[in-house]
């Protein structure tokens, strides 16, 4: 009596084959799991810098046409026929701090210059400058959240 | 006669001096083939690094006597320096991304390093090895030169030749050498 | 010395004083060959038997010793690396990576603290002098061709290597608190942030927040005295293994011949 046994493989092997990428399964899972709970806790989760909710003062304090400028805030208040608008002070080329000028906004780094409504208009700044919110507080102040960016140009109506 | 087990690859000997320090691939031994050309390391290099040691310390200890290294005013958010300058290394990209900011700051370091990173893989030639400026590979010397004299005119350009509102300025003219 | 021999010497020592004989027996148990080696012996022992030299080979080829092959770069990147550790411990004794007590710091150390100048300038310039050293080591392994086989993989490192130097130098910039570190870090990182998709949360990541501020400080402190130096070392540990492995430095006779002859 014989009995034929065709085996392509041992079947011992296969089995060994599939635990050991079972294996490897889950070292790389557990790793990628770590890796990214990690990163995660390095993520800064709170907002340790200044407040990013100001209170500026009574819409009828600005003027219209001047650019009131928050110096340590970053912000300039400007009052128009349109409204209100709060413009970022960061430049959008490399972050350093501008100033008002006659045209609008210049940035004394490399040089960029801004219109009153922070379009660029020369320099080396890609963008326009940030938008915040603005609104009106409980007590009637006016409100700015820097956290909220808003499309350039649309001013808030008191 | 000693019976020898052949299953062993290397044989137990008392009589052995030698024992088996590693094992290399390859088809000659590196030392085998000059061995007029190998030294001790002590005190051939020892000694060489002990003296440069010396020197570098030295140099360091001196220079800081009479250079200081710089410290300006306080750090303040408010007012920035005109021209605001990254550290001399990135002044290069810098002035780079005054013209395009997507290229300086991100096309052309991102290059560089994948670019260097293959480098022993694109030029896998074995000639002109162990030798300065081989003529054999001066195509390879040449980019790679006029790779590092551009980026070197870049940081130039950047460190000495960019004055406020990072205008062109000529530094021996406003005296802005700084 | 065949250690038979030093067998034989330990044993006559019992004639000798009590002192002699344990200082003797002290020095053995650290340095087992003998005082400076004179023999072949005794200076490969000298190499191998101690963990501070063992990162060298025992013998090592005239043509890498020349000067004028290496100028020495790779060695004095690994000094200054030696010198950045110690003044840069040092001055963490009086260094204090707060946005307001930082700067005050730096002061003290340039006008009240003995000897504080010396420590805060040979720190700075000789982590000036590494960033340039470890650029034209680079240049002078890519012009003798020390990255062809077998030593892709060390001049791979090397990259990493030069990326973690531009790295730790980037993030000491910072430290003293004063206008050239703040702009700078802010222009630097801004120069990050244009990076598409990950480069505004990488500016996050390294500043802790949106602005270089306090979260920045202690952000970028910690990546300079501890990741990125740890990072460092292991990487040059291997850097300095592999040279071994790759069977020294870069040598002529590794050409291969060409049709016109072995180009030695
Ligand atoms: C912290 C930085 C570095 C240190 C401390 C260092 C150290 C060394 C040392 C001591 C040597 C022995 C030969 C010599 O002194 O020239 C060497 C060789 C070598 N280095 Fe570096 N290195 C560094 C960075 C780099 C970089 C940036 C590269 C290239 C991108 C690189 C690639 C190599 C290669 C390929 C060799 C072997 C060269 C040959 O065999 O001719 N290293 N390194
Ligand atoms: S940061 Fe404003 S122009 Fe560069």
């Amino acid at each position: 009596m014989k009995k034929n046994y065709t085996r392509t493989k041992p079947p011992e092997i296969d089995r060994r084959k599939f635990l050991t990428s079972l294996g490897w399964t889950g070292v790389g899972l557990s790793t990628l799991i770590a890796s990214i709970g990690n990163l995660l806790y390095l993520k800064p989760a709170i907002d340790y810098g200044p407040p990013t909710l100001l209170r500026v003062g009574k819409p009828e304090d600005f003027k219209e046409g001047i650019k009131e400028i928050f110096e340590t805030e970053r912000v300039a208040v400007i009052r128009d026929k349109k409204g209100f608008a709060a413009i970022s002070l960061t430049c959008t080329h490399l972050g350093c701090t501008i100033r008002t000028s006659e045209m609008g906004f210049e940035c004394p780094c490399h040089g960029s210059q801004f219109d009153n409504d922070g379009f660029v208009t020369g320099g080396p700044a890609p963008k326009t400058l940030d938008w915040y919110q603005v609104a009106i507080a409980p007590n009637g102040e006016l409100e700015i959240d820097k956290s909220i960016k808003i499309t350039p140009g649309t001013y808030f109506k008191v | 006669m000693r019976e020898i087990d052949t299953k062993q690859v290397f044989t137990k000997d008392a009589n052995k001096t030698y024992g088996l320090m590693e094992l290399v691939k390859g088809t000659k031994p590196t030392v085998g083939l000059q061995p007029d050309d190998m030294v001790f390391t002590w005190p051939h290099l020892l000694i060489r690094e002990l003296v440069l040691f010396v020197v570098v310390t030295a140099f360091l200890l001196v220079s800081a006597f009479f250079f200081d290294a710089p410290l300006e005013e306080i750090a303040n958010p408010n007012h920035p320096p005109n021209p605001a300058k990254a550290p001399w290394y990135f002044l290069g990209l810098q002035e780079l991304v005054s013209y395009s900011a997507f290229i300086g700051g991100v096309l052309v370091p991102t290059f560089i390093v994948v670019i260097l990173m293959l480098v022993p893989f694109i030029d896998r030639k074995k000639i002109g090895i162990g030798k300065w400026f081989a003529k054999e590979r001066s195509f390879a010397n040449g980019i790679f030169l006029t790779f590092l004299i551009i980026m070197l005119i870049l940081i130039i350009v950047g460190t000495y030749f960019r004055g406020p509102n990072w205008e062109f300025v000529i530094p021996w003219e406003t005296g802005g050498l700084h | 010395m065949k250690i038979k021999d030093e067998l034989i010497n330990l044993n006559q020592q019992k004639q000798k004083g009590w002192f002699k004989q344990f200082w003797s027996n002290l020095y053995r148990s650290i340095f087992r060959y003998g005082k400076i080696p004179q023999d072949a012996e005794g200076q490969s022992y000298a190499v191998f038997n101690n963990l501070f030299l063992h990162i060298h080979p025992v013998k090592v080829s005239r043509h890498s010793l020349k000067f004028s092959y290496t100028f020495g770069l790779g060695i004095i990147a690994a000094i200054l690396f030696l010198i950045l550790t110690f003044t840069g411990v040092w001055l963490m004794f009086y260094y204090f990576p707060s946005a307001t007590e930082a700067y005050n710091r730096m002061l003290d150390l340039r006008s009240s603290v003995d000897f504080g100048f010396v420590l805060r300038n040979v720190h700075k310039w000789a982590a000036e002098a590494m960033v340039v050293v470890v650029i034209l080591h680079m240049a002078r392994v890519f012009f003798t061709g020390g990255y062809k086989p077998p030593r892709e993989f060390n001049w791979m490192i090397g990259v990493v290597l030069l990326l973690l130097t531009l790295g730790l130098s980037f993030t000491g910039y910072l430290l003293p608190w004063d206008q050239l570190a703040f702009w700078a870090i802010t222009v630097g990182t801004s120069i990050a942030g244009y990076a598409p998709i990950i480069g505004e949360p990488l500016r996050k990541f390294l500043l802790g927040g949106d602005t270089v501020g306090q979260e920045a400080l202690i952000r970028f402190y910690v990546l300079h005295v501890v990741i990125l130096p740890g990072l460092m070392v292991i990487f040059m540990a291997i850097h300095f293994w592999r040279i071994r492995k790759d069977g020294g430095l870069s040598h002529p006779s590794e050409n291969e011949p060409t049709k016109k002859g072995n180009s030695r």
